[in-house]
């Protein structure tokens, strides 16, 4: 291998160039001898061999190039340099170094959060074939079950087709709910997935039939958590919402099923649903939309082809799964569905819509840290440049070439970056973390696989060349364009002119306009989240404790006799049952209608529809404006009331007094018999706090027709909430022995739903502070040059008799030129770039004044702070010392 | 390293390298030199300077190998000796360089 003797000649450079020696010498000696032979003496056939032998250091640079890579040899002459440079300017190399690895660590904490949310595929058998069947026009893909085994039908279309369901399961045997993640499957799941059982085994098609045994297939992770890592966890029993399944196989670690930010922890057959659910309803009900369908094109097949084949055969299917008892018009649409596919290699994820957008801020915004950290380095190696033009000039004078300069400057940029970005990689890992229990706050946990994996090391390399290239050119062309005669003659003294002085501002000013739009950007973002956790919501937040009750059996229970014994609890001050809670996933709506309400659509009759007892209003903190709240004696004999919100009030009955009108609410084709309204509340938020649908009714809860099978119950106390936990569970275990039940609090609640505002607000202000205090060191770093550079300058003014007050203006004054200037560059640059955050933002507007303001002064002061301590060093400046250095 | 096409000097010596060690057997550079020089009767003369990196590259190419060993005068020299590569090149070299000296000498007997 000719290149392995390369490297080894590169490696023993010193005896390979001792036999090249070996060799010219012999050569030289057979010539003096033959010239010795044809007349000459000794010293002149010496002298005339050499002579003829010409440039021997030519030729043992050719011949060396030739047996080493030229290239190879040169980078670790250079590599060495820089490392001693380096190393006798530690200062200068820890700051540059500390500068890099917090902005390209910062990049690669977000780029592996985009990495693991939207860019990697799902750890299954061919990911890129995956086709999820999506109906009409590929926005709806959940389907019922009578779809899936109609569709399934089909198999000579396709390959592998399975579906599933994500669902959560309580592993609870009574009393508090263990809720995990999970997932209903088909038999086809795991064989088409290709994802093995590493124990045990999965589930397979000969499982999938109607009436199948209770059957689990549990992740890796609930395999150590219930049955400690054991592999006699294999036949033993898990308790799924109170109905045994038997453990029948353990999954591999790296799979966490079908959703990306979501780990699966138990897997069901879906013909085992009836068992869990009571009643056949999940397998035959026509509208029930619960699975999840997945193909494989057959060989030879694309996806287009994949599609028109289904889209073909939908008429047949939607024919044979038509639900008898829907209305004739939404029949007629129902037929008219088609069927589609779309490539589904990444999963999904909820994580992903919800948190896409936030994380294209937030790597924008990462991104222009990194410019002003790289800026920083630029100019540190700028003034470096000027320190060292005495050696570049020498080095010139010597004959090295410039290209040999450049890329000596070149070369300690990079090692500069890549060191950087080494470093910036333990951030990341510390800041990814950091970032995703953020993601996961307040109970849900999301679950990341945030790795490093090829595509982070590439970007991060990636970013590190780049930025490496973008501030090492200025100054490897810099010191390049040195003119030895001139700085020899300077001798030490600095010799730059006016070109590198001014690039030096114009970094510094591009980094305050950077500082400038990413302190808007995190202005804008933190006032709005202020604004969506101080503006009133219709609710009050704290001190309410929230408890969710499913139950499991048909025992009837008094929910009015737990009540009463929830408000008796110590600390309580009152207590009320609702089915809807803020913040809360359920819900119920309708469609209202009244004499004189003309909706102009559908949407503007849509409202919520909360069942509540009495007390509930002052339970969760909204105000009763008008009318009563609802009373005992609006029970199941009583005529229908109603509380309406201001915003139901307005809408339907206009300026009129609501109290004691009628109206109506529907619900697919049943009409409701009249409600009276009784009672106006202040709008509230349900869903989210920024929810602007204020159309909600509240009916007693005591006027239910049916059985109550879940509902929650809220309690307002004097005491921390966390401390009615277990008397709440005493009294369930008494009352409703086999209800599952979830507590949380109001406050926990409002916290999850802004975690995704919390988690940009955070970062944009983290981020923002971290780009003003680069522009501060590098505010400080040229200034502290300048005044340094004109000592003698200023030295001769003082002298002359200027007052230290002159020197400090002018001092100042050059600062407060260039901040001016980048705020001037930030402002036209932030009216971009603030208009792509403002769909995150809430309460204000993207020009919002006081943030803008706000930024300007924050950057003005710290403007000042950086010219403090040079302003006051040339203005104590001695006069005779500055000139005696001459 | 594939060596510069239109170096036809550098492509030159190594042909005529390959030939004095293809009918010379192994030789030092001093004697490769001092052979072409006496066979070509004074004609063609090798720059010392362009010889060693030649030889080299030629080592790393596996056309030549090399070895120390004494000479007659009892000095160490670096003896190369050429490869069954190289006398392939050395085949393909000669026909092109044949070539190569017909067509030229077509073009200055008829254009």
């Amino acid at each position: 291998m000719a290149w392995f003797d390369r490297l080894r000649n590169l490696l023993h450079s010193n005896r390979h160039s001792t036999a090249l020696d070996r060799e010219i010498a012999f050569h030289l000696a057979e010539r003096a001898d033959h010239l010795t032979a044809s007349g000459l003496s000794d010293d002149a056939a010496r002298a005339e061999a050499t002579r003829r032998f010409g440039n021997r250091t030519g030729l043992k640079e050719r011949t060396r190039d030739a047996d080493t890579f030229a290239w190879l040899d040169a980078l670790i002459a250079d590599l060495r340099l820089t490392l001693r440079g380096l190393r006798a300017n530690r200062g200068f190399a820890l700051v540059a170094v500390i500068s890099l690895a917090l902005g390209i660590g910062a990049n690669t904490a977000i780029f592996s959060l985009i990495n693991a949310v939207m860019l990697r595929s799902l750890p299954v058998r061919h990911p890129e074939t995956l086709l999820q069947v999506a109906m009409s026009n590929g926005q709806d893909n959940t389907f019922t079950n009578p779809l899936w085994e109609e569709i399934r039908r089909h198999n000579d279309l396709f390959q592998g087709p399975f579906a599933y369901g994500q669902d959560r399961f309580n592993l609870a045997t009574g009393g508090e709910a263990r809720n995990v993640s999970g997932e209903w499957v088909s038999g086809g799941y795991f064989s088409s997935l290709g994802v093995p059982a590493i124990l045990g085994r999965t589930i397979a098609l000969s499982d999938d039939i109607r009436g199948c045994a209770p059957i689990a297939v549990i992740s890796y992770g609930l395999w150590q958590t219930e049955f400690g890592g054991a592999r006699s966890a294999i036949g033993k029993t898990l308790t799924v919402n109170s109905h045994p399944f038997t453990v029948a196989g353990v999954l591999d670690p790296s799979f966490f099923g079908m959703t990306v930010g979501r780990q699966s922890q138990l897997y069901l057959p879906i013909c085992s649903e009836p068992i869990v659910d009571g009643g056949q309803d999940g397998l035959d009900g026509r509208s029930n939309w619960w699975l999840n369908i997945m193909v494989r094109p057959v060989a030879g097949a694309t996806a287009a082809q994949t599609g028109a084949r289904l889209a073909a055969l939908a008429p047949s299917i939607m024919t044979a799964t038509l639900p008898s008892d829907w209305p004739p018009d939404l029949q007629s649409s129902y037929l008219k569905r088609t069927l589609t596919v779309t490539p589904e290699a990444n999963g999904f994820s909820s994580l992903r819509l919800q948190y896409a957008g936030a994380l294209r801020v937030l790597m924008v915004v990462v991104a222009l840290v990194l410019l002003i950290a790289c800026a920083n380095v630029a100019n540190l190696l700028l003034a470096r440049a000027t320190v060292r033009q005495h050696e570049a000039a020498i080095r010139l004078a010597l004959g090295a070439g410039r290209a040999r300069l450049i890329r000596q400057m070149l070369t300690e940029a990079m090692l500069l970056s890549l060191a950087g970005a080494a470093l910036g990689v333990i951030f990341a890992g510390w800041g990814a973390n950091l970032i995703t229990s953020f993601l996961s706050a307040g109970g849900s946990t999301a679950w990341l696989a945030l790795g490093i994996d090829w595509r982070v090391l590439a970007f991060t390399t990636a970013v590190a060349l780049v930025s490496g290239a973008c501030f090492g050119l200025a100054p490897a062309w810099q010191s390049a364009r040195t003119d030895p005669q001139a700085a020899l003659k300077a001798h030490g003294r600095s010799v730059v002119g006016r070109g590198r002085r001014q690039a030096g501002w114009v970094l510094v000013a591009g980094q305050v306009a950077l500082s400038f739009v990413l302190l808007t950007s995190a202005g804008l973002l933190l006032g709005s989240f202020r604004n969506l956790t101080t503006r009133h919501a219709g609710f009050q937040r704290s001190g309410v404790l929230l408890m969710q009750a499913d139950l499991v059996d048909d025992t009837p229970v008094s929910t009015d006799a737990i009540l009463e014994r929830m408000r008796a609890l110590p600390g309580v001050r009152s207590a009320a049952l609702s089915s809807m809670t803020p913040m809360g996933s359920r819900g119920e709506n309708g469609l209202l209608s009244a004499d004189g309400f003309h909706p102009a659509n559908k949407m503007d009759a849509l409202a919520w529809v909360n069942r509540v007892s009495p007390g509930y209003f002052a339970t969760v903190g909204t105000r009763l404006l008008r009318g009563r709240d609802i009373g005992p004696g609006d029970g199941a004999g009583s005529s229908s009331v109603a509380l309406i919100t201001e915003t139901v009030a307005r809408r339907l009955f206009g300026t009129l007094d609501p109290i004691g009108r009628q109206f109506r609410r529907s619900m697919g084709n049943n009409t409701n018999p009249q409600f009276e309204v009784v009672g106006v509340v202040e709008d509230s938020k349900f869903r989210s706090l920024r929810d602007s649908v204020g159309m909600v009714i509240y009916i007693p809860a005591a006027q239910r027709g049916s059985p109550v099978k879940n509902f929650n119950i809220e309690l307002r106390s004097d005491i921390p909430p966390g401390a009615l936990v277990n008397g709440m569970k005493s009294i369930m275990a008494d009352m409703a022995p086999t209800a599952s039940l979830e507590f949380s609090t109001l406050e926990e609640l409002v916290a999850r739903s802004l975690s995704r505002d919390r988690l940009l607000a955070t970062l944009a202000t983290f981020f923002g502070g971290l780009a003003l205090l680069l522009a501060l060191i590098g505010l400080y770093g040229t200034m502290a040059y300048q005044v340094a550079r004109r000592r003698n300058e200023i030295g001769i003014r003082i002298a002359l008799g200027a007052a230290s007050r002159r020197v400090v203006r002018m001092v100042l004054g050059e600062v407060s030129r260039v901040v001016v200037a980048g705020i001037v560059g930030g402002v036209a640059l932030a009216l971009v770039a603030t208009r792509f955050i403002a769909s995150f933002l809430f309460g204000l507007t993207a020009n919002d004044p006081t943030t803008w303001v706000g930024a300007i002064a924050v950057l003005l002061l710290v403007g000042l702070v950086a010219a403090a301590i040079p302003a006051r060093r040339a203005s104590r400046m001695n006069p005779m010392a500055a000139l005696r250095e001459e | 390293m594939a060596k510069p096409k239109n170096d036809i000097l550098q492509g030159t010596l190594a042909l005529l390298v390959l030939k004095t060690l293809a009918s010379r057997g192994p030789l030092h550079g001093y004697a490769i030199t001092a052979h072409i020089q006496h066979v070509s009767a004074d004609l063609l003369r090798v720059e010392e300077g362009s010889l060693y990196p030649a030889l080299h590259r030629m080592e790393q190419q596996r056309l030549v190998r090399a070895e120390w060993g004494i000479t007659e005068k009892n000095r160490q020299a670096r003896f190369y000796a050429i490869t069954p590569a190289g006398r392939q090149a050395l085949t393909d070299e000669e026909a092109s360089w044949a070539r190569l000296t017909s067509g030229v000498r077509r073009v200055l007997r008829y254009a």
